[in-house]
């Protein structure tokens, strides 16, 4: 039985759907055929949990281990039990940079999610030239990261940049004004990843059978109650990968906020990951492993939440 | 309105890459030439062994992290799509979690590990660990595209007597190219353009294209030189982006 939710055409689904009301979320005209079970199935995943072990769980394993132990060269280890954990926990400026870097993932999806899928809503109303809008948001995508920064330093730069000499007689001055550097570095990632957002949500969008929206249309829903009681569910699943995957770039962000103030003015912009780094190059690897191991727990637990509310939601 | 919208868009999406196409064609050594229009830039970029050999280097990796992570996600996206199995779940939770684990965290214990089986320094290293973050996604595309294939067909292919390896090579992946396509296309971008891991992996030898600019800065940087070779840099991508295009748009669903 071909899934009915994935790619069925209009004319097997009109029947159906037309009898739908809007009032309660779309239930697929058919269950979805189960599935056998078949351990065997195991032979098949066991290349891709062998290599993920491989270059995942294994390093995971060593960097919790560093996290206990004064690393001064790999034959001279010493236990320092919890020492750094609590070192780190206790400090305020681990808990200023917390602050910041779940700020800045808030505005980063607060901003990101809703532009992306606004974008996708409205290439999907040209039709098929929507693959030309595709393509321009997707070019950010293979810029190499760390030319990212200097594409936007350029672009801003007072003397020879574009937008440098009219941002600059405004009074726009990201090297010293706090926000300016917030700003800018939330720009600069909007930039980079708002074509992923876009991608991903245009894929699920057009992928809902077209019948849906001709049934909202005869039970004349507005444009709100289409996106918010089938367009949004629909997409719900792709929506939770991007939201996760942004929320850990945004979480982590180095590259640009290192390239463009090196966490400054004033520690303005010091996001947890500029402090790992610095960590890392004064050789404080022990230190900067119980660091990372805090970072990866804090990750887990806000994926974990999400997996497990995405889940329930389900059923 | 819808237009405007559009055009707001595309503005702000370009300017940036315009602003470098500019400066990859100007002068920028405060020398006699400064200022000045042409292909210099370019024509140094392709003069310098180091820059060549970068570019070889990570099509290398790319093309072997590509071809790792299909040929070793395909089948576990069929699993995924076709059958329940003890703790399935678990495994898709397991590839969340690798996914977006942070590069970061694991760079050290990575680079000993590497070390350990001379993995430093060699586009190959690169090409093994990307695999962390890109064969998730491989296995997210390829599940969601499987999906989309009734299973009557693969009961068909099965009755005409093709059967494992028979079945996914003459059947399975014909059918599915366009998600081989799309999968490979995430990889790619994932992959290409990703620092981290680069950075670490390449203390000496083996530099990719983002290490090979890296290096490119110094206390009096050629910025128009640094350009030249961004944009150089861009065109696999673009290229990538212009085959998958009519597969991004057609519709695919993605679940964790």
């Amino acid at each position: 039985m071909r899934n009915p939710r994935r790619n069925a055409g209009p004319d097997k689904e009109l029947g159906h759907a037309s009898t739908y009301h809007l009032d309660s979320r779309l239930p697929s005209p058919s269950p979805i055929p189960m599935r056998p079970h078949d351990n065997r199935a195991w032979f098949l995943v066991l290349p891709a949990l062998t290599l993920l072990g491989l270059v995942g769980a294994l390093p995971l394993l060593a960097v919790i281990n560093y996290g206990f132990h004064d690393i001064f060269s790999l034959q001279d280890v010493y236990w320092v039990g919890v020492q750094w954990f609590t070192d780190i926990l206790q400090s305020d400026r681990f808990l200023a940079s917390l602050g910041r870097s779940l700020l800045f993932s808030a505005l980063a999806l607060g901003i990101q999610v809703p532009l992306g899928i606004g974008v996708a809503l409205l290439l999907l109303s040209y039709g098929k030239r929507a693959v030309w809008g595709l393509m321009l948001v997707a070019l950010p995508l293979v810029v190499p990261w760390n030319m990212i920064p200097m594409f936007w330093l350029g672009l801003i730069d007072a003397k020879s940049g574009l937008l440098g000499p009219s941002l600059a007689a405004i009074g726009f001055d990201w090297k010293f004004t706090g926000w300016h550097t917030w700003a800018l570095i939330l720009v600069v990632d909007t930039w980079h990843w708002l074509g992923l957002v876009v991608v991903l949500a245009y894929a699920g969008l057009s992928a809902i059978p077209p019948a849906y929206g001709q049934a909202a249309a005869i039970d004349g829903a507005s444009r709100w109650a289409m996106l918010r009681y089938i367009q949004l569910p629909k997409i719900a699943a792709a929506l939770a990968i991007v939201f996760l995957l942004r929320f850990v770039d945004s979480f982590m962000i180095y590259t640009e906020a290192f390239a463009i103030n090196a966490g400054g003015p004033s520690d303005a912009t010091r996001f947890l990951s500029l402090e790992l780094g610095e960590e890392i190059k004064g050789f404080s690897y022990g230190q900067a492993a119980a660091r990372a191991t805090i970072y990866f727990l804090i990750v887990l637990a806000v994926v974990w939440a999400f997996v497990a509310a995405t889940r329930e939601r389900e059923g | 309105m819808r237009h405007l919208g559009i055009l707001a868009l595309a503005g702000f999406i370009l300017l940036p890459l315009v602003q470098a196409v500019i400066l990859s064609f100007t002068a920028t050594l405060p020398t006699e030439a400064q200022g000045s229009f042409g292909l210099m830039n370019y024509q140094g970029v392709l003069a310098t062994p180091e820059l060549r050999a970068a570019m070889v280097n990570s099509a290398f990796y790319v093309t072997l992290n590509v071809a790792l992570c299909i040929g070793i996600g395909l089948p576990a996206a069929y699993a995924l799509a076709r059958t329940r199995f003890t703790g399935d779940r678990h495994f898709l939770l397991a590839i969340l979690v690798f996914r977006v684990t942070p590069p970061v965290v694991l760079s050290l214990p990575i680079f000993i590990l590497f070390s350990q089986f001379g993995l430093v320094n060699s586009p190959i290293g690169i090409a093994v660990v990307h695999c962390l973050f890109n064969l998730p996604v491989a296995v997210w595309v390829l599940e969601s595209f499987i999906r989309a294939v009734p299973r009557e067909f693969d009961e068909t292919a099965y009755l005409d007597g093709h059967s494992g390896l028979s079945f996914f090579f003459r059947h399975l992946i014909p059918q599915i190219a366009p998600g081989i396509g799309v999968a490979a296309f995430f990889c790619f971008i994932f992959s290409w353009v990703e620092v981290v891991f680069a950075r670490i992996l390449t203390v000496t030898g083996g530099k990719p294209i983002t290490m090979a600019i890296q290096a490119m800065f110094s206390f009096q940087t050629d910025i128009g030189r640094v350009m030249a070779m961004t944009c150089l840099s861009l065109l696999p991508g673009v290229a990538m982006i212009w085959f998958v295009r009519n597969h991004l748009a057609k519709g695919f669903t993605l679940r964790a």
